[in-house]
């Protein structure tokens, strides 16, 4: 994005510029000219938004972003983001609700007799832990340097700290144009790798809750590549086709999730960790249109993602934008559909009385078959002429995001009619200024 | 079998974009609407960035339009 710099560095360059013109010889005509083009692109632009997310009944995060970005003159360009979560709430610990009440040590506990922090769930609720608290911290950057007239290379890096999880992920890509810059075909790849150091350490995947049995730290690591290819339609039209691949090995759990082991009439026995595969992949395939007219444009996407848990997935999203006022302002619908099945260890819960293997078991929610649908609008602003820059904006949007269990098995006995699969539905309200 | 229609539509529609490249896409003095900042395909959008780290956090599939990942200990 080009940019305007301040009216002092421009004069003085300016000034500078024309003394050098006056007493510069024809040749170093060329020198002036590549000073005032560098002049016109050497400002920051600033991308900012604070964002409040509240689940109904669960956790709520604060978010702040800031996005730094610089085009030089030579055509390289330099991005550097910086976000903060801080989160804190109720999260659920993968139990399944009870006719009776339940009691769980804080994840820091060596046993349940002597947990500094037990919490106990009333009859008929979803286990979760109420004092779950999270701070994060990322940085990111990404540099994108032209080889020649038509290709471009993009080197990147993020690292993400937690209290206990720490990754870091490089990524690279070339791209190059063709038939006129109406073609774009991209190739990258990406490595992250993340150490976790669960608060109390590492339960032993599929071990007796009560029997504490946890290590240190775990690892995981994360390979990725990406095949893009975007086209210019027509003068209103454009499209992208992605398909990437990735891989992911280590410690996969979630090291705070268990599954409630269910006897024949429906009490709870026990419980044990989760235990996931130490391997996943996956596979996807990304589409997305845009169309522009003069007042508006709309941005189709649709994906397809498949993995060998067997985790499908179908995402569609429509977000359209409204330009008002010889486009001072905007308005932003967005809509979302996604649908997804469930991974082949999915169980709500393990049944004691059927003699369920445990090899591969998960409650977690996210594992299981759901639809979501998000709901959302924005309202942008531009300040262009306030000031003086160009890509200037206030804006401020607002979601609201349910999902809503698919393939909902009932419990035996004393589970029936309690609410084994909740919805989750949640709000986003986000406040953003570009400069 | 949904599945199967759903990646073949998507190999079809790529090959097709790819195949017809040559008689598609405009002159350079036709960019007008292109240009604009809501038609940039690649850009980074904050709201994306957001959008993309609460799906993370929630569901099992993430990634698509760049990298998946999120460097988060969420999920």
């Amino acid at each position: 994005m080009q940019l305007k710099p301040d009216a002092a560095s421009v004069r003085r360059r300016l000034i500078a510029a024309s003394c050098t013109l006056l007493t510069a010889s024809a040749a170093r005509g060329q020198e002036i000219s590549k000073l005032l083009t560098e002049v016109e692109n050497t400002d920051w632009h600033l991308d900012s938004a604070l964002a409040y997310y509240h689940e109904d009944g669960r956790v709520m995060a604060i978010e702040p972003l800031v996005n730094l970005s610089r085009e030089y003159s030579d055509g390289e360009t330099l991005g550097l983001n910086f976000t903060f979560d801080s989160l804190s709430g109720s999260s659920p610990n993968g139990a399944l609700p009870s006719r009776a009440a339940q009691t769980f040590a804080g994840p820091s506990a060596k046993s349940l007799s002597s947990a500094r922090r037990l919490y106990t769930t009333d009859p008929g609720q979803l286990p979760a832990d109420p004092h779950y608290s999270d701070q994060r911290v990322a940085l990111g950057a990404d540099w994108q340097l032209p080889l020649d007239r038509l290709t471009r290379a993009n080197l990147g890096g993020k690292l993400s700290y937690e209290d206990d999880f720490l990754s870091a992920s490089l990524n690279a890509s070339i791209e190059r144009d063709f038939n006129q810059k109406n073609t774009t075909l991209s190739f990258g790849v990406n490595d992250e790798n993340d150490l976790l150091h669960p608060i109390g350490g590492a339960p032993l995947p599929g071990s007796d809750y009560l029997l504490f049995e946890k290590s240190g730290h775990k690892s995981k690591n994360g390979v990725g590549a990406l095949l893009g290819a975007t086209q210019v339609m027509n003068r209103r039209w454009l499209t992208e086709l992605n398909l990437s691949v990735d891989r992911f090995t280590g410690y996969l759990n979630d090291p705070y999730k268990i599954i409630s082991v269910i006897d024949g009439s429906g009490a709870t026995n026990g419980y044990v960790y989760e235990s996931r595969p130490d391997e996943r992949s996956r596979r996807s395939a990304y589409l997305e249109n845009r169309v522009g007219w003069d007042q508006a444009s709309a941005a189709l996407s649709l994906r397809y993602m498949t993995d060998d848990w067997g985790v499908h997935s179908e995402t569609a999203q429509l977000r359209t934008r409204l330009w008002f006022g010889h486009k001072s302002h905007y308005l932003e619908p967005t809509l979302r559909w996604y649908r997804q099945t469930a991974a082949e260890f999915y169980r709500p819960w393990i049944s004691s009385s059927a003699g369920q293997s445990t090899s591969y078991a998960s409650s977690d929610a996210r594992l299981g078959a759901f639809r979501a649908l998000t709901y959302g609008i924005k309202y942008g602003m531009q300040l262009d002429q306030r000031t003086g820059r160009t890509g200037s904006e206030f804006s401020i949007r607002a979601e609201y995001y349910q999902q809503t269990a698919d393939s909902r098995v009932g419990g035996p006995g004393a589970l029936q009619g309690l609410d084994l699969y909740p919805a989750l539905k949640a709000v986003l309200v986000q406040l953003g200024f570009s400069y | 079998m949904k599945r199967g229609l759903a990646a073949m539509a998507a190999i079809v529609c790529g090959a097709a974009v790819l195949s017809g490249c040559s008689s598609l896409g405009v002159k350079p003095w036709q960019r007008d609407v292109l240009s604009r900042q809501d038609m940039l395909l690649n850009a980074k959008s904050i709201d994306d960035a957001i959008d993309d780290h609460v799906y993370f956090s929630k569901e099992a599939s993430s990634g698509g339009r760049s990298f998946a990942g999120g460097g988060c200990g969420c999920n």
